[in-house]
């Protein structure tokens, strides 16, 4: 069954590209074009659509995204721009839309992105959630990895780790992989690449489960720039709906702006010494001084001994900032990254996977 | 060495560095500058894991004068400029050793200059040997250390794969980017802690044997912390003061005492099916 398409595209140039394109294929059949939002609104109702192509470059356009959402529920709403921009990207997921494709496109590029967008999960927005440490070895990367693989498992939704600690990110090792493509070509390619040829950069870990892997040699490290690492992130979140990083440790302008432009930051310290509620609290205020505010900001203390309520609370009085999440300790968890045997099989129904389990939960409720 | 301000440089520079975080950079940075101290060396230990030193934490100390400050003296008044009024004292029993504190916060770390760091350092030339006590990472700030080292006490603790990882590929790239082998010293640290992975295979994959190892002794080590004193003070009878002491010895060309025989730590002859995965990771 061919897509029962409505066009609304206000430059004549790309109307007439469109529709020619849509005409010669087979799986699209044209009901109706439009040169306003308005119209459209108005009168396509009488042809059962199933499919939009919405000009996202008209800011009108771009609005009544959600009117559409609200009247033909069910129906693919694909925004098009004639030059990728991350930003309207992204306030047309807010208004609903499935996705956004770069003007001019083939038919055949329109089912990839049927495809794509169809496999990412709910329409929605995406979730970035930043892991951050402020020295490192707090069990960022086994957190980040753990609550990935719950997450797709789960929501059955598309789940992307990012590998940002470039120097030495340990996220190939735990799924014991060694992509060829990693966060280096995808941030040096990022401006000629659409959601459709950005994907193949991530490595396939399972269902629902895709790596951007940390290049192999750390002085690679220094071609990454934190603008294009913001690019592929925000390009990211149009092709699955979680996209979890794994940052360096520390405050650099990396870290920085990647936090900058996530919704959850868990700020992940292990107890060791002691001394590390005073470092998470110099984070804090670090964090509170660049942004102004904290609330995407969250507490999270690894390997928390005794785990207990009593804990929490002295570590929160201490913090002066609420403890959002305690991990206990788990021995085992070390034997199994330390196999790489992350992605075949958890430990099961220990106080660890619990803990990340509802972690996991929380986040997908507050994504929905 | 010259200095900036032309003269040579007389004094020794011991940066303690490591590609994974957490495994005793501090811990060694601070004996190294008691156990020197303590044979009569004047010793500075300067705390450049700029955004969250832990020198002070571990001895209990509290400083107005950081690092932050001396940058900023150091830019405002370059001609008076003393880096000694920047510095703090450690003493215990009629040992003493200076330490330059790290900022105290985050966002004076942020600001640091690494040229105007390098100058400090080289101001502190008056001392016969100088610690820096690094974070984990090939930051700009870490290299320009390293260059102007003596030597580098690259520790690694080899409990877990991604800490292996990181030590081999860190060590490759110290020697892709230049540093001569001799000046870099391996530093096992924990060495006989409970682990999968066998000190030999280990050596075998770096080409290199270690330095110096030191063993596991996480008792002594909380009790130093907790107190507030070097393990010398805290723990002075135990194995890995005993070891560290080795360790001064090998650095002052003064082999303590029961001559230059590093503590026999027995290494495990079993390393589990893990070599093989090891051995596929590096292609060795
Ligand atoms: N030889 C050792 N034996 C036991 N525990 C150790 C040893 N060296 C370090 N530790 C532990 O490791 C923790 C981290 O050490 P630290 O010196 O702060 O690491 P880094 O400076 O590399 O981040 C310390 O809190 C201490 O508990
Ligand atoms: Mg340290």
């Amino acid at each position: 069954m061919a897509y029962r398409t409505i066009v609304i595209e206000n430059d004549e140039n790309f109307l007439e590209d469109i529709l020619y394109v849509l005409h010669r294929s087979p799986d699209f059949e044209v009901s109706a074009n439009y040169k306003s939002a308005q119209a459209a609104l108005g009168q396509a109702v009488m042809f059962k659509p199933n499919f939009f192509l919405i000009s996202v470059d008209n800011a009108t356009m771009l609005n009544s995204v959600k009117n559409f959402v609200e009247t033909f529920p069910g129906a693919f709403i694909l925004g098009t721009m004639s030059s990728w921009n991350p930003v309207i990207a992204k306030q047309a997921m807010d208004n609903g839309i499935t996705g956004c494709v770069l003007k001019p496109f083939t038919a055949k590029q329109l089912l990839d992105y049927i495809r794509l967008y169809s496999a990412r999960g709910l329409h929605k927005p995406a979730e970035l959630i930043s892991f951050f440490s402020p020295k490192g070895r707090a069990g960022r990367t086994t957190l980040a990895a753990v609550l990935a693989l719950l997450i797709a498992e789960k929501t059955g939704e598309r789940v992307a780790l990012i590998d940002a600690d470039l120097q030495f990110g340990d996220l190939p090792m735990f799924f014991d992989v060694e992509p060829e493509r990693t966060i280096v070509d995808a941030t040096q390619d990022i401006r000629l690449l659409t959601p459709i040829t950005l994907e193949p950069y991530f490595h396939k870990i399972k269902d629902g489960v895709f790596l951007l892997a940390s290049p192999a040699r750390p002085e690679y490290a220094e071609l990454v720039t934190p603008e294009s690492l913001v690019d592929v992130a925000m390009m990211s979140a149009n092709i699955f709906r979680y996209v979890i990083m794994d940052l360096p440790s520390g405050f650099n302008p990396l870290s920085l702006n990647l936090c900058r432009i996530s919704d959850l930051v868990y700020v992940t310290t292990m107890i060791n010494s002691g001394f590390e509620v005073k470092h998470t609290k110099k984070t804090l205020e670090m964090f509170e001084s660049q942004a102004g505010e904290n609330s995407k900001i969250h507490a999270v203390f690894t390997r928390v001994n005794p785990f207990t309520e009593e804990q929490r609370e002295k570590i929160a009085e201490q913090l002066d900032y609420p403890v959002d999440v305690m991990i206990p300790n788990e021995y085992q968890m070390i034997s199994v990254a330390n196999s790489g045997r992350l992605a075949r099989g958890l430990p099961q129904d220990t106080l660890l996977m619990k803990t990340i389990s509802n972690l996991a939960d929380e986040i997908i409720e507050s994504g929905k | 060495m010259a200095t900036a301000k032309g003269i040579e440089r007389s004094s020794v520079i011991i940066s303690v560095f490591s590609t994974t975080p957490g495994i005793g950079k501090t811990i060694v940075a601070i004996n190294l500058a008691a156990g020197l101290a303590s044979e009569g060396y004047k010793v500075c230990l300067a705390d450049l894991d700029l955004q969250f030193g832990d020198v002070l934490n571990y001895l209990k100390l509290t400083s107005k004068t950081t690092v932050a400050g001396a940058q900023r003296a150091l830019l405002d008044h370059p001609k008076t400029f003393d880096v000694r009024k920047f510095l703090i004292d450690y003493s215990n029993n009629g040992i003493t050793f200076s330490i330059l504190p790290a900022p105290l916060y985050v966002f004076d770390a942020y600001q640091t200059d690494i040229n105007i760091v390098k100058e400090i350092i080289n101001d502190l030339n008056f001392c016969d040997y100088i610690i820096i006590d690094l974070n984990s990472m090939f930051s700009a700030l870490n290299l320009a250390m390293l260059d102007i080292s003596t030597v580098i006490n690259y520790v690694g603790v080899i409990d877990f794969l991604p800490a292996l990882k990181n030590y081999k590929i860190g060590y490759d790239t110290l020697i892709r980017f230049d540093y001569e082998e001799s000046k870099i010293r391996l530093v096992e640290n924990r060495a006989d802690s409970q682990k999968l992975i066998n000190s030999n295979d280990v050596e075998r994959l770096l080409g290199e044997p270690f330095y110096h190892r030191l063993p596991n002794d996480y008792p002594s080590v909380k009790k130093s912390i907790n107190t507030g004193q070097p393990l010398m003070f805290a723990a002075p009878d135990s194995k890995l003061t005993k070891s560290f002491g080795e360790l001064v010895g090998l650095y002052s060309n003064r082999p303590h005492s029961q001559g230059e025989a590093v503590t026999d730590i027995p290494t495990e002859k079993n390393s589990g099916g893990l070599l093989s995965k090891i051995s596929n990771f590096f292609g060795f």
